[in-house]
């Protein structure tokens, strides 16, 4: 009963078993392309409009964002204000968010999501309750950070995340840069 | 007749979660709703399904000293097939089952199907044993949610069936610890428990 399989068998069984696979997958994969690519755009428009209070489903994202969000460069803007890009890495991928900002530099809405933090550490900045610690802080003179027991009267700071320092780093560096950004960007606006 | 037990034994008798306690760490992590249990349940049965069907068919081509590798690369490919599946067309859930559905890969009821029984049985029986261990995890996962969900969010698939029933105004609360990973534990030790002292003959002496 027991067969025994040459050396050449194994490599060549294990070579045609891949390349099928690999087949079978690059098939598939450019196939649902477009409509993987298409869930994501929708899903970044519902982020942007989620930082100036507008709740979109996937559905009337695109309609929303056209009637509220005007594209412009690398920001964007809204009525009574601009919306920063975030972009860095956290733990274990990239992280990336979007900020609000009024006439006055006042923090308004934020939003944040990462690729792979884990899961109930860093993988909380994606959560309403951690965006909503940003509403009120400013960006005006100095960009907001994250710090350990974080002193909330101050409108530069706000609370890190226990058990998430990698990400939290991640995310004051993010902001660091966002704010670098925005000051270039208001300093042309003053010339 | 042994066919249909291949079927039926999974579900009670020789369940994949309760008696061979395979597939436990999913079973915690997404059923704190109903949604993403059903989801994940189905994605896990077509796996089992497919990947016991595949090997089955491959059985005797497959040489023994790489068999694990042969397995893994069919159960991945799988997997990922799900998993773009999902981000094409379910994209909230893909999102919410984030590396859920990568772990299929590695879900023991997946390889352990394929291991004790796909590498030996014909095609039509690994199959329906595929499809019968598949629902034998999807009925526990899908009552986790069930309960989870109820209790946890006074929702059911999203619908707000505390709200509607106004239980809210006479003073109920949802019960926070139900969504909390831990008691999904609880619950499956209740349930192996009550499983058990029906079945004693699954009792160890």
């Amino acid at each position: 009963m027991k067969k025994t399989f040459s050396n050449t068998y194994i490599f060549i069984y294990s070579a045609v078993l891949v390349v099928v696979a690999a087949l079978i997958l690059t098939v598939v994969s450019v196939s649902l392309k477009p409509l993987q690519t298409k869930n994501q755009q929708a899903e970044t428009k519902q982020m942007i409009l989620k930082t100036i209070g507008v709740e979109a489903t996937r559905d009337n994202a695109a309609e929303l964002y056209a009637k509220h969000i005007t594209e412009n460069g690398d920001y964007y803007t809204f009525d009574g204000g601009i919306i920063l890009p975030l972009k860095g890495t956290g733990l274990w991928g990239p992280i990336w968010g979007y900020l609000a900002l009024d006439s006055t530099s006042t923090v308004v809405g934020a939003v944040f999501d990462h690729k792979g933090e884990t899961p109930g550490l860093g993988g909380e900045i994606a959560t309403d309750k951690f965006a909503a610690r940003f509403i009120g802080k400013r960006m005006d003179t100095q960009a907001i950070h994250l710090a350990k027991n974080a002193d909330h009267s101050n409108p530069y700071e706000v609370d890190a995340i226990s058990g998430g320092t990698m990400t939290s780093n991640g995310v004051t560096a993010m902001l660091a840069k966002a704010y670098d950004d925005y000051s270039k960007l208001r300093k042309e606006a003053t010339e | 007749m042994k066919n249909f037990d291949l079927i039926k034994l999974p579900f009670s008798k020789n369940n994949p979660i309760l008696v061979q306690v395979l597939g436990v760490c999913s079973c915690l992590a997404v059923t704190a709703q109903l949604k993403p249990a059903v989801v994940m349940a189905i994605s896990v049965t077509v796996v089992v399904m497919l990947s016991n069907l595949i090997i089955s068919l491959l059985r005797n081509t497959i040489p023994p000293r790489i068999r694990i590798i042969v397995q893994l690369v069919v159960v991945s490919t799988l997997v990922v097939l799900v998993d773009q599946v999902l981000k094409a067309y379910m994209y909230d859930v893909s999102k919410q089952l984030s590396v859920f559905v990568g772990l299929i890969i590695t879900n023991c009821i997946v390889m352990g199907r394929l291991e004790a029984f796909a590498m030996v049985q014909k095609p039509w029986p690994s199959l329906l044993d595929g499809i019968g261990n598949g629902l034998g995890y999807s009925v526990i996962l899908i009552t986790l949610g069930f309960v989870r969900e109820l209790f946890g969010s006074g929702t059911l698939w999203g619908y707000p069936i505390a709200e509607k029933l106004g239980l809210y105004s006479i003073g109920y609360e949802n019960n926070g610890l139900m969504i909390m990973p831990p008691m999904a534990l609880i619950l499956v030790g209740l349930i192996i428990w009550w499983h058990r002292s029906r079945n004693k003959d699954l009792c160890e002496q």
